[in-house]
């Protein structure tokens, strides 16, 4: 931006900027000749001075063009040092030059090109950015960034078209990007590739997904749970479902969408969204659960069940409680019994940490095995309450189950503001942990707990 | 409503006994009738008249200090006569220049300057700090004097002079030898630099330049000097840039 005074006869003077006009030396010509002294400069010092002022001063799309020409003629150190003034500068009058170097020669450069393009670029700078996601780290990396931060709608319009024509590995990284831009807008154009034959294509739809996705895209995502391979695809195609049908805006209708394509599938399809069910959880997905329960058919009873014993909250305590008392054999009862000491002392389960360690209680009078009572004594410390430090103490005493109320001792003892409100009584139970256990770990734990000091997990 | 005096009776009486570590809540009615008061002079000079009588050698340092808390914010020349006697006593020379500097009268530089002239030490210094966050220009050649005196106090007189900004504050640190290598001579630098900065903020390029021209001459080529010649050298480019606002 130049700055031209023009003085009317009368007197009055008016300073208008105008953008493009006449060339660079007509723009603080002493300044611009002392900076390029300072960019030649051995000094490192020296030519932190000019990036200084090419980052805050010397205003100007002239003086930009002047400073981004200076670049082709630079080793490559300088190149990458020029490049990081010119983007924190934040005048697209240096794109045209620093686009060349981002498919030149040099990897640090082009990184550092690239780089500078996020900041700078546009819509334009897409099909470049998007070539560079091919190449490896840290270019591919700068890309990435770079297609994030790209300011307009115009940028987001042509990295989502941009999805049509790339490569499998490239296409998967723009989906990511375009989850990153937030392009809401966009999801429509892309929910088709949660069914690509490529299994990265298909996990970053559903990532996007996760992020972007509503009601309207329940039925295309649960096509991709469907299509996803059984393992870690297919379980994180599962969050992402659950992640839509239970924390994004829209996630009742998301929920009740889900419901309706459950009840409507075959069996093999209801298997596999099972467990999208039971995680969703919730007064509707129970009372698909309930009929399924109560159905006379036995495999869809076996799926009432599994969905059951999946849920991700205490919501379905009593009726898990009712059915353990009711197991018609000691397999269901022992997946029941899984049930509920998973999920009593869940951290985001619905109850107070007294309603936790109740359910606790409970379940362990419904154990009949050492085994599920030394689960239930383990998992009482992720209850973090003297209470609950006093349900474990007894059982440091049987032998059979001294093992695991050692741990779950020291596991609350690990809690300083626990432990220090309860001093002696700790104190008192890490010595008999001490004594007890032979996992010469927790005699360590115990005795740094015992003195005061921390311990860091390994 | 009208500003009624005697409800801050019990509050200045409290005021009156106050030591550290009693509650200060018995006297916070002042504090919300210097806001209240706002535009009120004759009600703010009442306040400030009662504030003064609590200056004497009968209160507490707690209470002197409490009280130069207020007068900062409502004192005025008045408040002076008062003041100025506590700027050489040790314990209360802090507070009483905390209340000097925060009013807008000349009288209260006047005293900060007399003050100078006669305490030593820290409490000097003091002085100092405080006639540089006034940017008391009649200060300037009492300050430049001391410039000579060595050791903290010629740090701080230059870093006055740095602050005070003036042509003669400026031509008086120009005389000093910004390379003897010392704290003196590293504060005397400091000092141009934040007059030279000060100027072109303003617009003044040319004797902003004149600054770093003289700096950079000064140490170019010597590597013990080389930071200033960079300091310079980022105030010349500055200087030469005219987009710059």
């Amino acid at each position: 931006m130049r700055r031209f005074v023009l003085c009317f006869v009368v007197g009055g003077c008016v300073t208008l900027g105008l953008a493009g006009v006449g060339g660079a030396a007509d723009t603080a010509p002493e300044a611009l000749a002392r900076l390029d002294q300072l960019i030649d400069a051995n000094d490192v010092q020296e030519r932190a001075v000019a990036y200084e002022r090419i980052r805050h001063g010397v205003k100007g799309e002239a003086a930009t063009a002047r400073f981004a020409a200076r670049l082709p003629a630079l080793p490559p150190d300088r190149q990458i040092e020029l490049l990081r003034a010119l983007a924190d500068r934040g005048d697209a009058a240096a794109l045209q030059e620093i686009e060349k170097l981002a498919e030149g020669g040099d990897p640090a450069v082009r990184s550092a090109a690239l780089h500078a393009i996020g900041g700078l670029g546009s819509g334009d700078s897409v099909g470049l950015l998007a070539k560079a996601l091919a190449a490896a780290d840290p270019e591919k990396a700068a890309a990435r960034r770079a297609l994030v931060i790209l300011r307009g709608d115009d940028a987001t319009r042509q990295v989502v078209a941009a999805l049509a024509t790339a490569p499998p590995a490239v296409r998967a990284h723009l989906l990511d990007i375009v989850a990153d831009r937030r392009a809401r807008a966009a999801v429509p154009e892309f929910v088709g590739f949660v069914v690509d034959a490529d299994a990265g294509v298909r996990a970053a739809a559903m990532r996007a997904l996760a992020k972007l996705g509503g009601p309207e895209q329940v039925p295309g995502m649960v096509k991709g749970v469907l299509t996803a391979a059984a393992g870690q695809e297919r379980t994180d195609a599962e969050r992402a479902l659950v992640t839509v049908c239970t924390q994004n805006p829209g996630h009742e209708q998301a929920t009740e969408s889900f419901l309706t394509i459950f009840k409507a599938a075959n069996d093999s399809d209801r298997e596999v969204l099972l467990s999208p069910l039971g995680r969703i959880g919730g007064p509707g997905a129970m009372a698909v659960v309930d009929g399924l329960l109560a159905d006379t058919d036995p495999a869809k009873h076996e799926f009432g069940l599994v969905a059951l014993t999946r849920w991700p909250d205490a919501t379905v305590a009593p009726k898990l409680l009712d059915m353990v008392a009711k197991a018609p054999d000691a397999t269901t009862r022992d997946r029941l019994l899984g049930a509920l000491i998973r999920i009593a002392p869940l951290p985001d389960n619905k109850l107070n940490d007294k309603q936790k360690l109740e359910l606790l209680e409970k379940t362990m009078q419904l154990c009949e095995q050492d085994a599920d009572r030394s689960k239930v004594i383990e998992r009482a410390n992720a209850i973090r309450t003297v209470e609950t430090f006093r349900f474990v103490l007894p059982y440091l005493d049987e032998p059979t189950l001294a093992e695991p109320a050692c741990k779950s001792v020291v596991e609350l003892a690990h809690h300083q503001q626990l432990r220090d409100a309860h001093k002696d009584d700790f104190t008192k139970a890490l010595d008999k942990v001490i004594a007890t256990t032979k996992n010469p770990e927790l005699v360590e734990r115990a005795n740094r707990y015992k003195e005061g000091k921390t311990w860091a997990r390994k | 409503m009208p500003f009624d005096a005697s409800t801050l009776d019990a509050p200045f009486a409290a005021l009156k006994t106050y030591d550290w570590g009693v509650d200060a809540a018995a006297f916070k009615p002042i504090d919300e009738a210097i806001a209240a008061t706002q535009g009120d002079a004759a009600a703010k000079a009442e306040i400030e008249r009662r504030l003064i009588a609590l200056l004497g050698p009968d209160t507490s340092r707690a209470c002197k200090e409490s009280v130069c808390r207020k007068l900062a914010l409502i004192g005025t020349a008045a408040a002076v006569p008062a003041l100025a006697p506590l700027l050489a006593d040790g314990d209360n020379s802090h507070m009483a220049r905390f209340a000097l500097e925060r009013i807008p009268a000349p009288e209260a530089g006047a005293a900060l300057r007399s003050a100078l002239g006669t305490v030593g030490g820290n409490l000097r210094i003091g002085m100092l700090s405080s006639l540089a966050a006034r940017r008391d220009a009649a200060a300037v050649p009492l300050i430049t004097g001391l410039l000579s005196a060595g050791g903290t106090t010629a740090v701080a007189a230059a870093t006055a002079l740095g602050a005070i900004q003036t042509p003669d504050a400026i031509a008086a640190l120009a005389k000093a030898d910004p390379l003897a290598g010392d704290a003196v001579a590293r504060a005397i630098v400091d000092a141009r630099l934040a007059c030279a900065e000060g100027l072109l903020r303003h617009g003044k390029r040319t004797e902003a330049r004149a600054i770093y021209d003289q700096l950079a001459t000064a140490a170019a080529g010597k590597p013990a000097a080389r930071a200033i010649e960079l300091a310079a050298t980022r105030g010349i480019v500055a200087c030469l840039d005219t987009t710059a606002s």
